[in-house]
């Protein structure tokens, strides 16, 4: 047959101008692809900077009882955030968080992030059961953080603070989103 | 002067006599039996109309050309000419879809009033629009891995492969029950009643959701509440 | 010098076009082309209604292009958000044209499951049909990826949430990292903000509409090419 004639030749000037125009092409793919990708990715806007950000709580520090917790959130000027120091779900350590807790339980005070393990809600405080309740897929977090009842995979995510210069403050480790 | 140099064709023709141009000419109608002369709509090139019906025509020739349709080897009375038989419901259909959108946006305007502008540290319940309530309630149901992600790529990936589902798995069914061949679905128990019972899975998940937070269903995780 | 008839003049100006193309010829070969007499069936026409939709949702989104700023802003001042206000209640017409572009997206979903279910009913997906099926699947997606990012544009709350939620949901995709590319792609920063209604607007605005008429040319041609399927 013509066409296992053809390919009995072996290396050809037809050969070596296929491999030769796939090349180019090739090439032209790969001069333009590299940079569009780099393009899409998003660089930090000028402004971002992490580092403490003072809030004020509502209820000062020591006046907070046992089972009660205290909504505050991110400063809006500049625009804010809180980093999450820990996290399993939809939440992973470095996340931002726009609110956060301050719950005490049994003597013990911990600052939680507000967004639900699960897909990032803003969890409520459940005054009666004293649980804390995400609205939108029903996941119930204890005042400690563990999950009570799904879909939530794991705890809520911990925020890194520390007292401020007075019992009302404190400082939440945060980013200044810088728009 | 000679004629030598001068050009005839091509570029820089300056003296060539007019309606000289060759004109193109493609296949006749490619096998097709249009609609006779004599039946036509009295639209021809000449009728002042004609521009309209160009306008008409310009999509199907962007479309480029038919392949060898059925209705090429079907008898006469058993076709009819695509305009203005088988064309004309559609105008009357888009001024239907003009008018019923324009009501809908003149008396049903709760829709499309805003909520407040976004706010992250606002505490809101998020709902989606209505087509996408079945995977909102779908979340609920499980893990969130296999909900969030497998549910969609499982229903997708089923869609995009469904005709070669069909065409391999069909006639192997269809040779067991002993069938002499694999209807469509429409006229076959097993892919009509799978393709409804997808459809009230779909309905019922979003009723589901429509129901509200207060209706809630048990489930093995606990009970399970609309949105 | 008589002043030719304007039939005379619309002769000329027809065999003049004639002359560089079979013109005429390919008007009456669209045109008059015969369709099986089965194909006046109601449900044969949920198609047409899904372009004549996706028609007006080109024309009314090119409208309120004219008038929509694809700004967040800062916290509490928002352009997007001002921009869709003043097109909902202080532009001539505008809550005709953003109701239409609203309406039409919700009753285009309709009819394109409508569609759907019709092509599934009847069995129009089998061969030689197998791609034009696949393309219209892929086109479903396309709308659905519309109605997300056009969800996002007005910039309020539930437009935010239901974003973030989105979002976070492709962040799922495993390996984790592959996840956070995806996420940090799609919102263009650390959380949803102005950067991700930029992106969204781009997609829903420029990419989308793009592919979805390039899609609907491949359809179409595919459908000329098989003609139209047998009944049940």
């Amino acid at each position: 047959m013509a066409d296992a004639a053809v390919r009995k030749r072996g290396f050809t000037r037809r050969t070596f101008l296929g491999w030769w125009i796939g090349s180019l092409m090739t090439a032209t793919i790969v001069t333009a692809l590299p940079p569009l990708l780099v393009f899409l990715w998003p660089a930090p806007p000028k402004g971002q900077r992490k580092g403490p950000l003072t809030i004020a709580l509502d209820t000062p520090m020591d006046q907070i009882t046992d089972g009660q917790a205290v909504k505050f959130s991110a400063p809006t000027s500049p625009n804010s955030a809180f980093i999450m120091a820990d996290g399993g779900g939809g939440n992973a350590a470095g996340d931002l968080a726009f609110g956060g807790f301050v719950v005490k339980n049994q003597g013990k005070i911990n600052v939680f992030a507000i967004n639900c393990s699960h897909l990032g809600c803003s969890i409520a405080l459940n005054e009666s059961a004293k649980t804390f309740d995400c609205p939108c897929h029903g996941s119930r977090f204890h005042l400690d953080g563990t999950v009570l009842r799904g879909p939530a995979p794991a705890p809520l995510s911990h925020l890194t603070w520390k007292q401020g210069s007075d019992a009302k403050t404190i400082q939440v480790d945060g980013l200044t989103l810088g728009f | 002067m000679s004629d030598k140099g001068v050009h005839r064709q091509g570029p820089g023709a300056a003296a060539a006599p007019p309606h000289e141009l060759p004109v193109v000419e493609v296949d006749s109608h490619a096998g097709h039996t249009l609609e006779p002369e004599w039946k036509r709509l009295p639209i021809g090139p000449d009728h002042i109309l004609y521009p309209v019906v160009v306008g008409l025509a310009l999509f199907p020739i962007l479309m480029g050309d038919a392949g060898h349709h059925l209705a090429d080897d079907m008898p006469d009375d058993e076709t009819h000419p695509f305009f203005p038989d088988h064309f004309w419901p559609y105008p009357i259909i888009a001024v239907v879809m003009l008018v019923t959108v324009g009501l809908l946006s003149a008396f049903v305007q709760k829709n499309l009033q805003l909520e407040p502008v976004a706010d992250p540290r606002a505490v809101t319940i998020p709902r989606p629009d209505w087509y996408f309530l079945f995977l909102f309630q779908v979340l609920k149901l499980g893990p969130e891995l296999i909900m969030a992600l497998g549910t969609p790529a499982i229903i997708v990936g089923a869609l995009v492969l469904w005709p070669f589902i069909d065409s391999i798995a069909g006639p192997r069914l269809a040779k067991r029950f002993g069938w002499k061949r694999w209807p469509v679905p429409g006229r076959n128990i097993y892919t009509g009643t799978g393709w409804l019972l997808f459809l009230a899975f779909l309905a019922g998940l979003t009723l589901w959701a429509l129901a509200g937070p207060s209706f809630c269903l048990p489930w093995f995780s606990g009970p399970v509440c609309g949105a | 010098m008589a002043i030719p008839h304007p039939r005379e003049i619309q002769m000329a100006v027809v065999n003049w076009l004639d002359e560089r193309y079979p013109f005429t010829k390919a008007v009456d070969e669209s045109l008059y082309q015969r369709v099986p007499n089965f194909a006046n069936a109601f449900y044969y026409c949920f198609g047409g209604m899904v372009f004549i939709l996706v028609a007006i949702q080109l024309l009314t989104g090119v409208f309120l292009s004219f008038y929509y700023v694809p700004d967040a802003g800062t916290p509490g001042n928002s352009p997007a958000y001002n921009s869709v206000l003043f097109i909902q209640n202080t532009q001539y017409l505008g809550w005709l044209i953003r109701g239409s572009h609203f309406w039409g997206a919700n009753i285009l979903i309709i009819m394109v499951l409508i569609h759907m279910s019709r092509v599934y009913w009847t069995g129009s997906y089998r061969a030689p049909r197998e791609l034009n099926w696949i393309v219209g699947v892929i086109m479903l997606l396309c709308i659905l990826a519309l109605s997300l990012t056009g969800y996002l544009l007005p910039w309020d709350t539930k437009a935010y949430f239901a974003t973030e939620v989105t979002i976070r949901i492709g962040g799922l995709t495993p390996p984790a990292q592959l996840g956070a590319f995806i996420r940090d792609v799609l919102q263009g920063g650390p959380v949803v903000g102005p950067p991700t209604l930029q992106r969204f607007f781009t997609i829903h605005v420029f990419l989308l509409p793009g592919l979805i008429v390039l899609l609907m040319y491949i359809h179409f041609r595919f459908i000329r090419a098989h003609g139209i399927s047998e009944p049940l």
